[in-house]
């Protein structure tokens, strides 16, 4: 299956979470001096694939092979020693320490003798790694005075130093983009172009224009699998998509028929709403009943837009308003005041209390009215939280069981059923069917619906752009902070993905 | 030794292990000298256990949020010096006055660590210091013996009622009050909440900073008590009366089995640990093992348990 | 991004980097600060007499607080000072010249209390390590086991220590400091070399700026944790030598207090409490805060009890200007 001179290769690699397989049996192989695109939708799998390409996971089944021996990754050190190297998103160097600390850092023992560390030879050793990706910043300076793209690039300076012990190497690159301007990101490509004689790069990315223009071939991946593998110069952006979406849309998905017309009673305005560095100038209406979808990439500043509706950043600038009064979050306690309630993207994290009981997670908001004389009315409790198990059809052992052993669809209904108790009219959909198999993304899509239809609005971010459109009444698209571009999404009306991405990016 | 912990912990077992080893200790000890299982020896051991419990009984909020308090034996010894100077002039009204000074320093602290951001130990370390230079101050650094007079303001402390001692019976009312603020208002239920996931508690719209000075102002208020009580069986207070009880309270509220990670625990279950802690000393004291020394017992006791109890999965990196 | 040197690129902050270094220098301004204040109430502060009195006074704190610096530059803390040299002052008294028992090992003793103040901070290093508990936990119980052993062997007593070796090390001078000020020097320059010349001492910053990051770079982490612990073991039984020595004796009370002055002078001086930034010579100036701080109040005749209150306020002052709350997510 691997082409015969791979300097790496994976061979029907499989990977299995407590239930989720991650990965279904993926081959993919990387040749020399080659620039390899890695691409796929949230949940597609690439994250664990780059996991355990660089030793933090093992693999269920399926080979792992450098050069032409299958190999055993079980620490990120054993990688290194193969000659594959890891160049994270950002923050994966050492703040606190030099430039040159961290280009060598763990690697400091060429350098010491008698336990003493020759930091002059060291400087000059990083100056010379800096010197490969053209970087032109003195080793000494502290790596948190550099700027995130002088950071890539000390980073793949680290990645070099590897040349050493292993010879060829290969660098994963984990969307190495997504904080760099464009300038940067100029830079960037043009460097890892010039290294291609002395290494091959995996690149992942989600976005397809950076993916095509950088990498020799690419491929895609949906649901833990491999779908598609061609040369960039045969590919398009489209031809991507089509392939990591995978299916033509079929309307039904998303429950279009149980979409209802928006009230007409405003819940939430924005005017003029900014925070600065995040976001500014944002206008809109949310009413009863509607759901309003905000597409974006990374960095378009819908995730702290997102987050300062669910309280946790308030706005610098502008007004926003709740049933006609303006309002001003502080903290999340403030929101859920004003009947907002929040379904995080970190449901493990922020959604639910994994280690209390279903009972407890859905009553959390609201225990004030289930007290009396400031006793918790356990018996009215236990009521509650079996009305909501039993109406969202919440599959648990029961109300006394631990969030923690729900399954992820299950766990998502459980947050709903907290803010549904709660009484919250605007719910603030952040991702909500991440990490969600298709039945279990199904029924939160059937949920939405029928909440939207008792009259809750509802702000919806998603990890695909077809799920946006396919669940919104209207889509808001974002980009670098402002809005750029609305479109009505009614039944009927659903814009095309192509035609609203020329205003993501 | 780490696995065998994980089968322990990880286990059905580790729910019952504390009432366990309890009645373990108790057939031991018993076994060993009969005296101790008599009814007035049992007597005397709940009224030594009163005031370790109810020290232990305010930290166990505390515990359960994920915090820790290391001010409680300064807050004790500074309430027993409040008390020995102002009995006096004010009465029985010296009594609350003492425990408004705890819940004070709780308020101070629960401040001190929620606006400013300050780890709950390192602001409760710093407490203390304060909390122990007033004590040493106020009190000249000397210990304040009662007189004949001030004692009669002692007779709820140190009498008995039906042939039980008084402390225990105010242990049980601390056993009570704090079991209902623990297990049915929601101050209590927050608490576990955000020892168990805060993210998702501040997220759901809980006031947590207030939730936890509360668990502050609580644990200040609940040593104050206990200084008290050591007041009134003493019939003196001293700026170090309480100095030997910060390991033993600690170790209480663990060796129960509430996770010192927070989010798991009850106050029945810091009354077993309380429990288990005086047998373990009475134990010792039988087998001639000097007072000083018991640390190096307790010490390894709190290891050992904090060692099971722990919910590792919590702590993705361990500082 | 030679275009996009620090300089000129949206994303440096030169500003941050230059109030960040006098940030570096706001505990040395404090400390001059004092001192003026004090030399101006009191002009028998600046004596030569005064400063050897501040060096004898700074010396234990300073040897204790290097110990601490190691594990909180991991973001680690120590909690077991007190109990370790509490353990090594009582056994150094029953090993050397004394007036409880026939032991005279001299130097030899000395020797086998740092070893044992070592195998502590070992013992504290694989407890918290291997059976993952938090260190602050792991240390309360062995700063308590420390004192307790200390009480099993002595039983509330005092041992005189006759050996003039280590008397002599709190008595005897050389150009004019106690050789005690002279220990604690080279323990110093041995603290900064370990520090800043070793790639044990980078490591230590290297988990303390980011462990998972560390883990990523194939840093021995747990070993670093365990050797930093036992190392600080080291240091806390030279404290408590020092602590016998300038004495005479040893008791299990003798630590007692010793905790505090350390995380504060190590706090103070401006080791973050959260790991990767700060040193020991940063500690030094802490210590020297502390002590000039103390020798300032006891000129103007303020009760030492105070002391203890005020060191409290400044640990809290300390870390709440310290703490970069932005990075915090929960603060437990």
């Amino acid at each position: 299956m691997s082409a015969p001179d791979a300097v790496l290769a994976l061979v029907d690699v499989t990977k299995t979470f407590p239930g989720v397989k991650a990965l279904k049996g993926v081959s993919i192989d990387v040749r020399p001096g080659e620039i390899v695109g890695l691409v796929g939708e949230n949940g597609a799998g690439k994250s664990t694939l780059m996991k355990i390409l660089s030793g933090v996971y093992q693999p269920d089944g399926g080979q792992i092979v450098v050069g032409d021996k299958p190999v055993r990754l079980t620490s990120a050190a054993e990688a290194n020693a193969l000659g594959i190297a890891m160049v994270f998103q950002e923050q994966s160097l050492l703040t606190n320490l030099t430039v040159g600390e961290n280009v060598y850092l763990g690697n400091e023992a060429q350098f010491t003798r008698f336990g003493i560390v020759d930091w002059r030879r060291l400087y000059a050793a990083a100056a010379r790694q800096l010197a490969k990706v053209a970087l032109d910043v003195d080793p000494r300076n502290r790596a948190e005075d550099l700027d995130f793209a002088s950071r890539q690039m000390v980073e793949i300076a680290k990645a070099l130093t590897l040349e050493e012990v292993a010879g060829h190497l290969v660098i994963l690159l984990d969307e190495p983009t997504s904080v760099l301007e464009r300038a940067e990101i100029d830079v960037l490509f043009s460097r890892v172009r010039a290294l291609k004689d002395r290494a091959s790069f995996i690149f992942v990315s989600h976005r397809l224009d950076e993916v095509l223009e950088l990498s020799d071939r690419v491929y895609v991946m949906k649901d833990g699998a491999v779908v598609a593998e061609m040369p960039a110069a045969e590919a398009d952006i489209p031809k991507l998509h089509q392939a990591m979406v995978g299916r033509s849309l079929q309307a039904e998905y998303y429950r279009e028929s149980l979409q209802r017309p928006p009230g007409t009673e405003i819940r939430l305005e924005a005017r003029g709403l900014g925070l600065t560095g995040a976001y500014r100038d944002i206008d809109f209406t949310l009413r009863a009943g509607e759901i309003l979808g905000i597409a974006g990439v990374i960095g378009s500043g819908r995730e702290e837009l997102t987050r300062t509706l669910a309280g946790f950043a308030p706005h610098d600038a502008g007004t926003l308003t709740v049933n006609g009064s303006p309002v001003r979050f502080a903290n999340p306690a403030q929101a859920v005041d004003s009947g907002v309630g929040y379904i995080p993207r970190e449901r493990r994290v922020e959604g639910l209390v994994l280690f209390l009981p279903v009972s407890a997670n859905i009553t959390l908001p609201d225990l004030g009215r289930l007290s009396r004389w400031g006793l918790i009315d356990g018996a009215e409790e236990k009521r509650i939280a079996r009305d909501w198990v039993t109406r969202l059809k919440v599959r648990t052992p029961g109300i006394d069981a631990l969030c923690l052993n729900l399954s992820g669809g299950n766990q998502q209904k459980v947050v709903l059923a907290k803010w549904l108790n709660a009484k919250a009219r605007i719910l603030i959909l952040d991702h909500p069917t991440r990490g969600l198999d298709v039945g279990a993304k199904e029924e939160v899509y059937e949920l939405v619906r029928t909440v939207s239809a008792e009259g809750v609005a509802v702000l919806l971010t998603s990890d695909t752009l077809e799920e946006t459109i396919g669940l919104s009444h209207t889509v808001l698209v974002m980009r670098d902070g402002t809005i750029t571009h609305r479109t009505d999404a009614s039944p009927g009306h659903k814009p095309a993905q192509v035609d609203l991405i020329p205003h993501m990016v | 030794m780490a696995s065998f912990l994980r089968h322990i912990a990880s286990d059905r077992v580790r729910q019952w292990l504390p009432l366990a080893t309890l009645i373990l200790l108790i057939v031991i000890v018993g076994t060993l000298e009969p005296v101790f299982l008599q009814p007035a020896t049992l007597l005397d051991l709940a009224g030594d256990t009163a005031v370790l419990f109810i020290l232990a009984s305010g930290v166990t909020f505390v515990i359960m949020l994920g915090g820790i308090d290391l001010s409680l034996q300064s807050m004790a010894s500074l309430s027993s010096v409040i008390v020995a100077l102002t009995l006096p002039r004010l009465g029985y009204a010296a009594f609350p006055a003492a425990i408004a000074a705890g819940a004070l320093a709780g308020l101070l602290a629960g401040l001190a660590h929620t606006r400013l951001r300050i780890p709950s130990f390192i602001a409760t370390l710093a407490m203390g210091g304060v909390l122990a230079s007033t004590a040493l101050v106020s009190s000249g650094e000397r210990s304040i013996t009662l007189g004949a007079d001030d004692r009669g303001y002692l007779g709820w402390i140190t009498g008995t009622l039906a042939g039980i001692p008084n402390v225990v019976i105010i242990g049980l009312v601390v056993l009570v009050v704090a079991h209902i603020l623990q297990a049915h208002t929601r101050f209590g239920r927050y608490s576990a909440a955000i020892g168990a996931g805060e993210p998702a508690t501040y997220a759901s719209g809980v006031k947590v900073n207030r939730q936890k000075v509360i668990a502050f102002v609580l644990s200040g208020g609940f040593a104050a008590l206990a200084g008290i009580i050591l007041t009134g069986r003493l019939a003196s207070g001293s700026p170090t009366l309480a100095a030997e009880m910060l390991l033993p309270a600690i170790a209480a509220v663990v060796v129960g089995g509430t996770a010192i990670t927070g989010g798991v625990g009850s106050i029945w279950r810091t009354l077993v640990g309380a429990l288990i802690i005086s047998v373990v000393r009475i134990g010792m004291t039988f087998l001639g093992v000097n007072i000083f020394a018991q640390n190096i017992v307790f010490g390894a006791v709190l290891v050992l348990a904090v060692a099971i109890t722990i919910d590792r999965s919590k702590i993705p990196i361990v500082k | 991004m030679s275009a996009a040197s620090p300089l000129d690129a949206p994303d440096a902050p030169p500003k941050r980097t230059r109030r960040l270094r006098l940030a570096a220098w706001a505990p040395v301004i404090v400390l001059m600060v004092l001192c003026a204040i004090i030399a101006v109430v009191n002009p028998n502060f600046l004596t030569f007499g005064n400063f050897v009195r501040i060096t004898q006074t700074a010396a234990i704190p300073l040897v204790l607080g290097i110990g601490a610096t190691f594990i909180i530059l991991m973001g680690s803390i120590d909690l077991s000072v007190e109990g370790i040299l509490t353990c090594s002052a009582v056994v150094l008294s029953m090993l050397v010249l004394n007036g409880a028992n026939s032991n005279d090992l001299g130097i030899l003793g000395a020797l086998i209390v740092l070893a044992i103040g070592g195998l502590i901070g070992l013992v504290n290093g694989l407890i918290h390590v291997r059976l993952r508990i938090p260190s602050f936990m792991t240390t309360l119980g062995t700063w308590f086991i420390g004192v307790g052993v200390a009480n099993a062997l002595l039983g509330g007593m005092a041992i005189r220590i006759t050996d003039p070796v280590i008397r002599g090390l709190a008595v005897e001078r050389f150009l004019g400091f106690p050789w005690g000020v002279w220990i604690a020097a080279l323990a110093l320059i041995v603290a900064v070399v370990i520090q800043n010349h070793t790639r044990f001492g980078r490591y230590l910053f290297a988990i303390g700026g980011g462990e998972d990051l560390a883990v990523l770079s194939g840093i021995p982490v747990a070993r670093v944790r365990i050797t930093a612990f036992a190392l600080a073991g080291v240091f806390y039984a030279l404290g408590g030598i020092l602590v016998a020595a300038q004495l005479g004796l040893g008791n299990a009370q003798i630590g007692t207090g010793r905790l505090f002055t350390t995380v504060t002078a190590v706090v103070v001086g401006g080791t973050s409490l959260m790991g990767g930034e700060g040193g020991v010579l940063r500690t030094l100036v802490g210590v020297l805060i502390v002590v000039v701080l103390s020798n300032g109040m006891v000129l103007m005749g303020v009760p030492s009890s105070v002391q203890i209150g005020v060191q409290g306020l400044m640990i809290i002052a300390a870390v709440a200007s310290s703490i970069d709350r932005s990075k915090l997510r929960v603060v437990k």
